[in-house]
């Protein structure tokens, strides 16, 4: 046998050897539950968390949720002395990527998941946590719940497969020097609000309508005009419905904003450069996230030159308490309702958990008011869902006072109605409107919209 | 010594230079071999929608990639991309290097500096070249925003600014600003290594090769062509191979500059596997992605090689 012989026999036999062993691995049975006691017979709940309860930065952009992991795992872990240990695993933004690539892997499966409700049909889609219905519904504070946040919870099927804390809808937070007569109602007042502002240099709004981040622009401003006019994304039996009348002149109409220079060239820039206009008074109004908008928009100068740079949610705090900084529900056509999406935050628990008891203990942990109200103030964001949690001083301050109001005057659910593939849909969506609106604006908007829901529709 | 021990003696000491190799092979196999075919079979796979289950679909993912618009569209992207990134690169980095190699006063300090965008990440130089042309505040902007010099009514928003007149959505050709001007930033990145690459080849080409060349009365540009350019042709060839390599599947300058944008006029093949893997979930299609990209890549390759021989046996 020659020497290139042998070794190539001895390479396949190595190759042969690692595809078996990758082959064979022995899986892990879906929901299998055999919670790997830790000391004294605690058994461990494992939680996945986009903030790091080892970061002590106080100039960390997830330093609030950071320092809240740090504050109350020892504080669980006290009340629960013996029964049960919490840890958490510090993972990026990517939790939903790396949750469903974990359970189809069969990798290291978390017991418990922060997650935001748009996460849950890729998450329905994949298999990838578990059916909550009974647990939620047995729960005592199931009833204080809001419908619409359970909604947002709720698979095609009728289960729940989450269970929704807190909620921020998408509202607009607007500079009241600048919209002395409050924030417009109707379309209509709106575009002559615009019209005045631009001629004293000013923006009339800014917003997300960039593509970036794979069409995040979808959920956002986009949704928000369109579900204003009556329109929406999805037909409510899983296909995507896009040329509707409603959509087609919500398009009209954010048409004319561009062309008419009521918005900024940076709304289309991405990376939250959009944000900038707003924060310096250049643009009077941002409609956004409350959450977002309340934790991240910040520091503010308000066209009096008032400078709020704490640079934390301190700033929007007290520039809504001065009067400077107004919240209020979109505009909408005469006799519309204001339209919203509705981002719903709270806990998954994934299949092939190990210990879905311990999870669902930590879960009602979370759900009693003593501390869910600082759940939803430091790791959630938001508003809180339960009624019993809203009525807590917490949330009388005029900030969340003005976002609650603004929220209950809106139409608010989630953007994506019916449809299953959250990514794909949100990058069709994302891409024609932007198309429509900035790069074609003569483009005719019913051919580009038919086009973009077939395109949808043919690999649902 | 008995016969059997003389034989396992010779065995052990002829095998022992797969021993020697068995850490280095079970390395590689590990983290080359297997993820390669473990790609090959997830493009054969599809997760079954609500039951996240596996199933073998054959070629079908093929099928989908190749008649998709954003495939078709990311494959022209990258065809512009590749063709601006290595023509640029290569002449920018031999006029430099024949500059270089003029060894004028104080050269080390020049090639000291012009080593420093190599040094930076490409994600970092993706955001600086990013934060030129921001529209509101970036230094270029005012620049691009000339109407005398890009068109009425306001110039052009590199981060914005749509392609005009293309021949087809499915063939967006000529690009948009932003792919121009995220060759130019990944021309500006790659260009110090690729002109020290042609520098160290140049410095190596005889003095008297090209001294005899001189005095047998050949001009400048033919002792370039038949004496300097075949001396360092395999050098040519390796940075065209960098080149190649980056051009096809570099994304952090994409991801950190453009972002894939404006809409997706700036989409090339990596940042759509990205984009089909990371985002998506669609691991199958990724898979299928992957694969092309590996197959193109050796095609590249491969033409490259075939090409630079037939130039060196014409010369």
């Amino acid at each position: 046998m020659s020497i290139y012989r042998k070794c190539w026999s001895f390479a396949s036999v190595i190759i042969a050897l690692l595809v078996c062993v990758a082959c064979v691995a022995p899986p892990a049975a879906p929901g299998a539950s055999s919670a790997a006691p830790a000391s004294g017979g605690e058994t461990e709940i494992i939680s996945w968390y986009y903030y790091d309860q080892n970061n002590t930065d106080p100039q960390a952009n997830e330093r609030v949720g950071n320092f809240y992991l740090a504050k109350t795992i020892p504080l669980f872990n006290e009340q629960f002395k013996g029964k049960y240990t919490w840890s958490n695993v510090p993972h990026d933004y990517n939790l939903a990527l790396d949750l469903v690539t974990a359970v189809q892997n069969k990798g290291d499966i978390p017991d418990v998941m922060r997650m935001g409700a748009s996460d849950l049909p890729t998450f329905i889609v994949n298999n990838t946590v578990q059916d909550l219905t009974d647990f939620i519904k047995s729960a005592p504070w199931y009833s204080e719940l809001d419908p619409k946040a359970l909604t947002a919870c709720t698979g095609p099927d009728g289960k729940l497969y989450c269970v929704p804390i807190s909620e921020s809808p998408y509202v607009v937070f607007y500079w009241s020097d600048l919209y002395p007569n409050g924030f417009p109602k109707t379309t209509d007042e709106f575009l002559k609000e615009a019209a005045a502002l631009k001629s004293q240099g000013k923006y009339a709004l800014t917003y997300w309508g960039s593509t970036a981040f794979d069409g995040e622009a979808a959920g956002r401003y986009y949704f928000q005009v369109l579900s204003s006019f009556g329109g929406g994304y999805d037909d409510g039996k899983g296909s995507m419905l896009l040329n509707t009348p409603e959509n087609i002149k919500a398009v009209e109409f954010m048409r004319e904003i561009v062309t008419k220079g009521y918005s900024s060239e940076s709304v289309f820039v991405g990376n939250f450069e959009e944000e900038a206009a707003f924060k310096d008074a250049e643009a009077g109004a941002f409609p956004t996230g409350f959450f977002v908008a309340y934790q991240y928009l910040n520091p503010l100068t308000s066209p009096k030159g008032t400078a709020y740079k704490s640079a934390t949610a301190k700033d929007m705090e007290d520039a809504v308490k001065a009067g400077e900084i107004k919240i209020a529900p979109s505009f909408a056509p005469e006799g519309k309702q204001p339209g919203c999406h509705n981002d719903v935050f709270g806990f998954v628990i994934p299949n092939g958990a190990k210990n879905p008891e311990g999870a669902k203990a930590y879960i009602n942990w979370v759900m009693d008011p003593t501390n869910g109200v600082d759940w939803v103030l430091n790791a959630g964001g938001g508003l809180p869902v339960a009624k019993s949690m809203l009525s807590n001083a917490a949330f009388q301050t005029e900030v969340f006072k003005q976002g609650a109001t603004a929220g209950a005057a809106s139409d608010c659910r989630a953007w994506y109605g019916s449809l299953l593939k959250i990514p794909e849909a949100k990058k069709i969506i994302a891409t024609t409107l932007f198309d429509l609106i900035k790069s074609n604006p003569t483009a005719d908007i019913a051919a580009a919209l038919t086009k973009a829901q077939d395109e949808y529709n043919k690999n649902k | 010594m008995t016969p059997r021990k003389v034989r396992s003696g010779n065995f052990i000491a002829r095998l022992l230079p797969f021993w020697l190799l068995l850490p280095s092979l079970l390395i590689i196999g590990a983290i080359q071999l297997y993820p390669t075919l473990f790609s090959f079979l997830l493009s054969t796979q599809r997760v079954e929608s609500g039951t996240g289950r596996q199933l073998f679909v054959g070629l079908a993912n093929f099928r989908r990639l190749f008649t998709s618009s954003e495939f078709t569209q990311s494959l022209v992207h990258t065809a512009i991309f590749l063709l601006g990134y290595a023509i640029l690169t290569m002449s920018l980095a031999f006029g430099v290097a024949l500059l270089l190699k003029q060894r004028i006063r104080l050269t080390p300090v020049y090639i000291t500096l012009i080593f420093v965008p190599w040094v930076i990440s490409d994600v970092i130089a993706g955001v600086v070249w990013r934060l030129f042309v921001v529209p509101e505040y970036g230094q270029f902007s005012p620049f691009f925003a000339n109407p005398s010099l890009f068109g009425e009514p306001n110039g052009i928003s590199i981060l914005t600014s749509p392609a005009h007149n293309q021949i087809s959505p499915d063939f967006p050709f000529p690009p948009a600003p932003a792919l121009i001007f995220l060759i130019v930033a990944a021309v500006w990145k790659i260009l110090p290594f690729i002109t020290l690459l042609i520098l160290g080849a140049l410095q190596t080409v005889p003095t008297e090769v090209q001294e005899s060349a001189a005095i047998d009365g050949a001009t400048g540009l033919q002792a370039l062509r038949f004496i300097t350019l075949p001396l360092i042709l395999p050098m040519l060839t390796v940075a065209l191979f960098n080149l190649i390599l980056g051009g096809v599947n570099g994304v952090g300058m994409v991801f950190s500059l453009t972002g894939g944008g404006p809409g997706t006029s700036t989409e090339v093949l990596s940042y759509l596997l990205y984009s089909l893997g990371f985002s998506k979930l669609d691991f199958g299609l990724a898979a299928a992605l992957s694969v092309f990209i590996a197959i193109l890549n050796l095609g590249l390759i491969t033409l490259t090689l075939r090409t630079s021989r037939a130039y060196e046996e014409n010369i």
